[in-house]
């Protein structure tokens, strides 16, 4: 979240799309109650009517895998009516930046941009790689970008803008969602009022928008009309990213991604051999004075971090010689991970606090994929479907190998940490009880196996053991041999945040070696500070730990709460906040300002840094101090698959072409399906008979990811059984169904078992001239805690049984362009009743 | 002090954290239920399952989608018709000053039959191992010690509100005058759960049977209410 949960309750309007928060963060709706008592107008635009639309005041469906052709729609219909924040597009925007001439569009490029590098097929270019280097901005001899702030230049991003959504008319976009055309022009109009700069306007999404080979693009296109609009850094304002699960914010933030080291932090890369390379191929450079650039921080950021590591005893150049690199091009995601497992490429797996067996998608891959290990760990709460696969269904435990090992582990209240939500806010949680039995917190299984890995690396020499041996490890009091008897929260929390290495005199002031880092800002690259996460530099200084306050005063007025928990970065609460003024400093909403610029100095929210407004001339900095260039991205020149989102269809679509374009699609996507050694088991549906229906994965309120620590709780158990289908009442006539009717779900891929839910709440499609077909099922189920498997009688037994197996057999293993997240949101299926 | 539940359906998502909220305080085992081709779950209210999230969903004829959702448990009725087809076995079904009405253990010496026919609502389920009757008992424990009912401190929403009568009654009446149109209290003033309905009565699922038969009033009740009208509504204290 660019802002945070308290802080919907400011918007003057709410759109909630690729969510449905009503149901997944039932709290969330807390916030929006209190934006309905304000006045504000929510808006659901899903492929069903879900509990969330029962309690907007507009809803308009749309077929999954459509969104950017309902959101391109709606650029067009904003720009068209010049119903856009002029001056903000104008000042903080990259709307006025002059653009390579040699760009081409997909309305000229037969659907895609310039500089892709494809194999061409009939259904356009597959296999592709986009040669940005017409995706940049023109710039004059100082290096400085060349803008025009009359928005009048034909290569300006604004005109290009305009051109590139000219093709997104209402007729168009309807022929591609399938909304009514009346419902598609009073969200438009009536989402584009935020454009008002007195009015701010949100967006809840989640998983409806990244679950899919264009999902980057989906959260592209709403930040471009959030610019256009004028509504980021405004308080009701912003990109609100629900996330999925308590901590996922903070496990992003510390670098469970591949791609990512603490802080986001680039992964070395095998080709960036010295710190020096690596530093300097991920410091961006700007040559405009007006620029903070804050990104051209990164070596103090990198030096820190790899003082945490290693401490002040190894060479930096050294320490960073020790990190994993990433081979040059490789993805290293999940569906990557688990294709290269198919194949046998590894042989051991940790499988920690997860379930891959369900939660993955082309689970049957996953499973099959699971037999190649000679040996699997699992660290979880109860044994789950990856670590009994060896006895699930179609498996024969005879001929799998595998050597499985359960570790139990503490659950979130068997533990003291701290947690980060969707709102940044980093909040430590204390232990209710112990763990039960041999359960241990997951941070002391983690160092009992580092002192095991580490005492056999001392006694018997192994290839490379300095990158172990070396790693500093001062996260709990130690024992005689100088081991760590049990993690310390507190210590690891110190250590995210950093320390002086030595005694430091800044600006006339002295840190004692020893002392913890104030703030970020003290950060240096000269190894003489550590910081394991300089965006949580702050959260535990010498005025002790700050995600642990809890004073619930307010006095900004609009629900900031500084003083409760702590925030990243440095206790900011809402993102980009000086876009939330004027050039002068004055608030654009004076009813609910976030800073204001008032006798020299920033009231309210902590600003994105403390220059003066723009009107001040070079003192000041441009807003969005994130990007090279300081201004907010209408553009995005970054991503793999093109700077403007353009409607692609998803890989398994209803249609047999892209009513946009002849590029089908997404060019850039790794298709898996196209690997002939490996076709049985990618396997694709083509616009075909055998699979005409349109399916999507959701989640419901009472149950938590894979079901791993749901499934097993009675009450919950009572209240969503288990797995169902939801159709509408027109397929179900067509498929003879009746309500509450056991049905098979089958794709390319797999079957699963469900309950047929006939609802009214979901209408077929018209789309491209064709009736098409919606349903959706839950991810949540899987067959441990079913009746019909066999129990041992050292298994445990569920009081109550749930039914039916994982969503995820169905799923195709397809990853969005930019991120690899799989497109579980849409897929092809068909419903045969039992 | 007399205290009500004021149910707000207007604010009420059907997250269901009351039915959690209610089986985790009371203790109440679940049930082993099936998916029957609707969220709705457990299928009706039981021993162990004392308020439920009824769902109700329809398409009207102009393509819009009505979904509404009830939440349904005992109405706490001021002259409760089940308190006074108990009288046989005292201290059966009591009420005191807070306004709830309570089933005891001594309801397993009760006719279960006969106490479900006079509840207007169809409340009141037999637990059949033991013959005891239950219903929802407003958490007395946790009311008469300084605490709101479990439901009610894990609404998310607003929509469950614990407090004085007259203070519900007047939270009642201001949301009902904010909804305006059709919005109205049900089932009435005469008992401590109530409903604010933005819609009309018939578009909730609301079990209500032999809505016609005159209510059998003991002369007592009678007596209590005409002295309410003579005295005005006063507030016990």
């Amino acid at each position: 979240m660019t802002n945070h949960w308290i802080d919907i309750k400011n918007s003057d309007y709410i759109l909630a799309m690729g969510s449905n928060p009503v149901k997944n963060h039932p709290i969330s709706f807390k916030w929006v109650q209190k934006a309905i008592e304000n006045g504000a107008v929510v808006i659901s635009v899903d492929p069903r009517y879900t509990r969330t639309s029962r309690k907007s005041h507009i809803y308009a469906p749309l077929r999954s895998g459509t969104d950017i052709a309902f959101l391109g729609g709606m650029i067009k219909y904003i720009l068209d009516k010049h119903l856009y924040f002029e001056e903000y597009v104008r000042e903080y925007t990259n709307a006025s930046f002059l653009i390579n001439p040699d760009i081409q569009l997909p309305g000229e490029k037969k659907g895609v941009f310039s500089g892709l590098e494809a194999v061409k097929t009939k259904e356009g270019y597959v296999d592709g790689k986009y040669d940005k280097s017409t995706w940049s901005y023109q710039k004059d001899d100082a290096g400085v970008i060349k803008k025009d702030k009359t928005l009048q230049d034909p290569n300006c991003v604004f005109q290009l803008l305009k051109k590139h959504y000219s093709r997104y008319t209402p007729e168009m976009v309807t022929s591609i969602t399938g909304t009514p055309k009346d419902s598609l022009i009073k969200v438009y109009s009536t989402y584009a009022e935020s454009g008002a700069s007195n009015k701010s306007g949100t967006v809840l999404y989640a998983m409806g928008w990244t679950q899919h080979t264009v999902g980057t693009q989906n959260i592209r296109a709403m930040s471009i009309i959030q610019l256009l609009l004028g509504n980021m850094g405004m308080a009701g304002g912003g990109v609100n990213a629900l996330r999925g699960e308590s901590n996922v914010q903070g496990s992003t933030d510390h670098c469970l991604l591949f791609h990512i080291l603490p802080g986001y932090l680039k992964t070395p890369k095998a080709s960036q051999q010295t710190f020096r390379t690596y530093n300097n191929e991920n410091t961006p450079e700007s040559s405009d004075p007006l620029s903070a650039n804050w990104w051209a921080n990164y070596p103090k950021y990198s030096a820190s971090l790899i003082r945490e590591f290693y401490g002040k005893d190894v060479p930096l150049d050294e320490a960073y010689h020790y990190l994993p690199k990433l081979d040059d091009g490789v993805d290293y995601s999940w569906l990557t991970i688990f294709d290269q497992l198919y194949q046998k490429k590894f042989t051991g797996f940790f499988s920690w606090g997860q379930n891959p067996a369900c939660s993955g998608a082309n689970a049957n891959k996953s499973r099959e994929a699971l037999t190649q290990l000679d040996w699997l760990v699992t660290v979880n709460l109860f044994d789950n479907e990856t670590g009994s696969f060896w006895r699930g269904p179609g498996m024969n435990p005879k001929k799998i190998k595998t050597e499985v090992l359960m570790l139990p582990c503490a659950a979130f209240f068997e533990k003291e940490g701290s947690i980060t939500n969707s709102g940044r806010w980093m909040q430590w949680r204390y232990k209710a009880v112990s763990p039960p039995g041999e359960a241990m917190p997951d941070a002391d299984i983690i160092n009992a196996l580092y002192i095991r890995v580490k005492k056999l690396y001392e006694k018997e020499p192994g290839a490379f053991a300095d990158p172990i041996l070396k790693l500093r490890w001062e996260y709990g009091p130690k024992n005689a041999d100088g081991d760590v008897t049990h993690i310390d929260p507190h210590m690891v929390a110190k250590e995210i945040n950093g320390y002086f290495l030595e005694d430091k005199i800044i600006k006339g002031r002295l840190y004692s070696k020893g002392s913890l880092v104030p703030n970020f800002t003290f950060l240096r690259d000269d190894g003489s500070t550590s910081s394991g996460n300089w965006l949580y530099c702050n959260s535990y200084t010498e005025d002790g730990n700050m995600a642990a306050r809890r004073n619930n005063k307010d006095r900004s007025g609009i629900g900031l709460f500084p003083g409760w928990s702590w925030c990243w970065p440095l206790n900011r609460r809402i993102l980009y906040n000086r876009a939330s003024v004027n050039l002068e400093g004055n608030p654009w909403a004076p009813d609910k300002p976030v800073i204001s610029w008032h006798r020299n100095v920033w009231k309210g929210d902590v600003p994105d840094g403390g220059w003066p407004p723009l009107s001040a001339g070079a003192k000041s900095r441009y807003p969005f101090i994130m990007q090279a260039e300081g201004h907010g991205h209408v553009f995005g020149p970054g991503l793999k698959d093109g700077p403007f989102p353009e409607h692609y269809e998803p890989l398994e679509s209803p249609l047999g072409r892209n009513p946009l374009s002849p590029q089908f699609v997404s060019p850039v996507i790794k298709r898996w399906d196209r690997d002939k050694t490996l076709k049985n088991v990618n396997k694709r549906a083509k616009n075909n008979n055998r699979y005409p229906l349109v399916c999507t994965t959701y989640r419901v309120a009472e149950h938590w990811q894979t079901g791993v620590m749901t499934r097993w709780q009675p009450w919950l158990v009572e209240l969503e059984p288990g797995m169902f289908v939801e159709m509408s009442k027109e397929l179900a006539d067509i498929k003879n169904i009746k309500n509450g009717e056991k049905v098979r779900v089958t794709s390319a891929r797999g079957t699963v078992d469900a309950i047929a839910l006939v609802t009214v709440r979901w209408l077929p499609f018209k789309v491209d001239g064709k009736i098409i077909h919606q349903v959706g099922i839950p991810y949540h189920y899987g067959w441990v805690t079913t009746s019909e498997r066999v129990y041992h009688s050292n298994d445990k037994k569920p009081e109550y049984f749930t039914f039916g197996d994982s969503a995820n057999l169905v799923t195709p293993n397809i990853g969005d362009a930019n991120t690899m997240i799989p497109e579980s949101k849409v897929f092809m299926v068909d419903i045969i009743k039992l | 002090m007399e205290f009500s539940i004021c149910i707000d359906i207007s604010k009420c998502t059907a997250c269901r954290a009351c039915q959690v909220a209610c089986k985790s305080w009371n203790k109440l085992k679940a049930e082993q239920t099936e998916n029957k081709g609707s969220h709705e779950n457990p299928p009706d209210l039981s021993a162990n399952s004392w308020n439920r999230i009824v769902f109700m969903e329809t398409r009207l004829l102009n393509g819009a989608i009505d979904w509404s959702f009830f939440n349904d448990r005992c109405h706490h009725c001021e002259d409760a018709p089940c308190m006074y087809a108990a009288d046989s076995v005292p201290g059966a079904i009591i009420t005191d000053d807070t306004g709830a009405v309570i089933y005891t253990e001594k309801t397993s010496q009760l006719d279960y039959d006969s106490i479900l026919s006079e509840c207007p609502f169809d409340i009141p389920r037999l637990d059949e191992k033991t013959n005891r009757i239950y219903k929802c008992n407003m958490c007395i424990d946790r009311i008469t010690n300084g605490l709101k009912p479990a439901c009610v401190t894990a609404c998310s929403t607003s929509t469950l509100n614990f407090g004085t009568k007259k203070d519900m009654l007047k939270l009642a009446y201001d949301r009902i005058k904010a909804l305006g149109r059709d919005a109205n209290l049900y089932p009435g003033e005469e008992y401590n759960t109530f409903w604010v309905l933005p819609e009309n009565q018939d578009r909730y699922p609301i079990t209500k049977k032999e809505q016609n038969k005159p209510y059998r009033i003991a002369r007592k009740t009678f007596l209590k209410q005409l002295s309410k009208k003579l005295i005005g509504y006063a507030m016990p204290v």
